[in-house]
């Protein structure tokens, strides 16, 4: 799924050079569910939006399903943030302004999908959040797991392979997290989505994730998918 | 994304800043009123005096003469007459080139049958005098054909009607000639009868027989109807035909045929049908085919002259001052642009989060950029039809009022302000194409947001 290679984001920040990302290689199989954990600043979320195409890397090489990104164009950037992959956040990140159903649809409003079928799609992705009787209420009309789990749904509308989360939990109560949690476990291994999650909870990490990787200044300085042969075996059983 | 989930997104946002995007709209429609408010100024006043000046005849007739030269008022005395004369030598002079054409009743019809020639006939002016309540004066009475009929200054009569027939004996007075007749009610004129005298070749004619140069005329009277008073216009050039005394042009012919205007060619026994006019109107369809027809005629060997190079110049300055009116008119809508660039970029900086949610989920470049163009479009639209709206009813307004003033001032009322379709749909353009540019560059922002700084925007 992900083949990076030397990667670099290098930023320039009032005269000085930040490098957010230095040299960095990973590879990803299918059906991975991978840990990234650091501190911040380490550069996780700066790899993650790099994944997610939100950014474009300074140097190397970033193949998502094959393609690399390093040097595709704002469009086919856009495509890619469409159709690859979904993305949830700390914050949610929902339209204030719409229901929990037209957010969802908004995605597949995008893909051009017409809007009997893209209600229906949504509605039902939204049902199978067990959000059925909430799709009428607007984000703030909802509870913070509801609000994720209407994200997550929007991330899996266009029904990409991979799924990065960000932070997912950092809004939510601990029961409330685990629910998020158990949800995305479930899409990983039910669903084979491939699974990136940004956190700085290793706890959080090492009970959900197979594989974590931890980052420090750039750099990966720990990785046990490579370690554990056990957790390899799983994967590629996936 | 399709164009109308475009629209949808752009009228959604639209609707959640009421207040803003009616202000800004509203903003447009002052801007458009106030630019098709002056065009339509512009256009209006255009209609009214050319519009006026064109329906007076003035530019659709083309006055002909006999023979060729450069100067009109020449052509009329001088190479008019040496037709009548026929080629004597040395009586050429030094203007013509080939010989002058006569223009006779076989002329007229080829004028008629010219493309675009609604009339043409001869201008008579005979020489009469008139008898009323006991005294009586001398006057050039005019012929006036049947199709001046509601047209220049027979548009409106002020007592009675036009002539009842072609060929009746009926009278047409000036309002001046009318009240010299009778000062205190000039309009009950209308009915009465007048008696005419002018000279007559024939022999039993049924007057005086009277001898001038050796020839014996007759001095015929008829009492003549009095039908209408006609009202000289106050536009210029609008009293075309006008004269004191106006009879129908067939009764003026038949005058004219048998009086002693011309003794020359009555001495040489010429019969009426080979009878030679001064000059001969014609009339076009419309001031457009003037030019056109007038050239035939040329070509025919004919002078010919018509105002309309005066009526292209009247034109001309019309075009300009349209011009200038759409420039002040502009400077409002200049100002409400500014007002659209300033709403869509205010809302660019509300959305800024929402624009990051949208690329973060697919959203391309386009799509963002198509939904602010939309939102830019609809307010440029909306508030052109509104400023159309507003700015026909302040004309409206401002037109009652001035017609009250002219009115007052003796003036006769029209409309100041008109509003074509061409205005409308170029009002409405225009209100599109600025909006457009307005938004561009704040769409072209929004479309180029780092979807990142977005996401993180509070």
């Amino acid at each position: 799924m992900l083949h990076i290679r030397d990667l670099c984001r290098h930023y320039s920040m009032g005269g000085t050079i930040v490098k957010a990302l230095d040299g960095l290689s990973l590879d990803v199989a299918d059906g991975e569910f991978l840990a990234l954990v650091g501190t911040s600043g380490s550069g996780k979320s700066t790899l993650l939006n790099l994944i997610g195409g939100l950014d474009q890397p300074s140097a190397g090489t970033l193949e998502v399903g094959g393609r690399d990104l390093a040097g595709m164009t704002r469009d086919e950037l856009s495509l890619h943030r469409r159709n690859t992959v979904g993305m949830i956040f700390q914050s949610f990140n929902l339209v204030p302004s719409m229901t929990a159903l037209e957010n969802v649809a908004l995605s597949l409003m995008f893909a051009g999908v017409p809007r009997s079928e893209r209600d229906q799609r949504a509605s039902a992705l939204l049902e199978a959040m067990g959000l059925g009787g909430r799709q009428k209420h607007r984000p703030k009309e909802l509870s913070g797991g509801e609000q994720q789990r209407v994200a997550v749904a929007r991330a899996l509308a266009n029904q990409p392979p991979l799924l990065l989360a960000d932070e997912p939990t950092g809004n939510l109560d601990s029961r409330t997290s685990r629910e998020i949690m158990d949800l995305v476990r479930t899409l990983n291994e039910r669903d084979g989505k491939t699974v990136i999650l940004v956190t700085h909870d290793a706890s959080l990490a090492s009970a959900y994730a197979r594989r974590t990787v931890t980052l420090l200044d750039g750099h990966i300085i720990s990785d046990t998918g490579q370690a554990n042969t056990g957790q390899v075996a799983v994967q590629e059983h996936a | 994304m399709t164009f109308s989930d475009t629209l949808l997104l752009a009228f959604r946002n639209l609707r959640q800043s009421r207040l803003r995007t009616s202000l800004t709209t509203l903003g447009v429609a002052i801007g458009i009123a106030s630019l098709a408010g002056m065009v339509s100024l512009g256009v209006g006043l255009q209609e009214q005096v050319v519009g006026r000046l064109t329906q007076s005849g003035v530019f659709d007739s083309i006055t002909v003469t006999s023979g060729r030269t450069n100067v009109p008022g020449m052509g009329v005395m001088g190479r008019g007459r040496g037709g009548g004369r026929g080629g004597r030598p040395g009586q050429a002079g030094t203007a013509a080139t080939a010989p002058a054409a006569p223009l006779e009743d076989a002329a007229l019809a080829r004028f008629s049958a010219l493309p675009h020639v609604r009339d043409a006939y001869p201008t008579l002016r005979i020489p009469m005098s008139y008898t009323y309540d006991g005294r009586t004066n001398a006057a050039l009475a005019a012929g006036v054909p049947e199709s001046s009929r509601g047209e220049g200054a027979f548009q409106s009569i002020t007592h009675g009607t036009f002539f009842p027939d072609r060929t009746g004996a009926s009278v047409l007075l000036s309002l001046e000639m009318a009240q010299q007749l009778n000062a205190d009610a000039p309009g009950a004129l209308v009915g009465q009868t007048l008696e005419l005298s002018y000279a007559d070749s024939a022999p039993k004619a049924g007057g005086t027989p009277e001898f001038i140069a050796g020839v014996q005329v007759t001095r015929v009277s008829r009492p003549f109807t009095i039908v209408g008073i006609v009202e000289r216009d106050p536009a210029p050039g609008a009293n075309m035909g006008l004269s004191g005394i106006m009879i129908p042009l067939e009764q003026a012919k038949a005058i004219n045929a048998r009086a002693i205007a011309n003794p020359q060619a009555f001495l040489q026994g010429a019969p009426p049908q080979t009878r030679r006019y001064t000059a001969v109107t014609v009339r076009v369809t419309s001031a457009a085919h003037t030019q056109e027809v007038q050239d035939h005629i040329k070509a025919m060997g004919f002078t010919a002259f018509s105002l309309n190079d005066a009526l292209q110049g009247a034109t001309r300055a019309f075009l300009l001052l349209d011009i200038l009116l759409a420039l002040v008119g502009s400077i409002a809508l200049a100002v409400s642009s500014l007002g659209i660039v300033n709403t869509m970029v205010m809302s660019i900086l509300e959305r800024t989060r929402e624009i990051g949610i949208m690329k973060a989920i697919g959203g391309s470049d386009r799509d963002v950029r198509g939904i602010f163009l939309v939102e830019a479009a609809a307010i440029g639209l909306i508030g052109g039809v509104a400023g159309i709206i507003l700015g026909w009813g302040v004309g409206r307004l401002i037109n009652i009022g001035a017609n009250i003033y002219i009115e007052r001032q003796g003036g006769t009322a029209g409309n100041l302000f008109s509003l074509p379709w061409w205005l409308i749909a170029g009002a409405l353009a225009f209100a599109l194409l600025v909006s457009l540019v307005a938004g561009s560059f704040p769409a072209r922002r929004a479309a180029r947001l780092d979807p990142i700084q977005a996401l993180r925007h509070e």
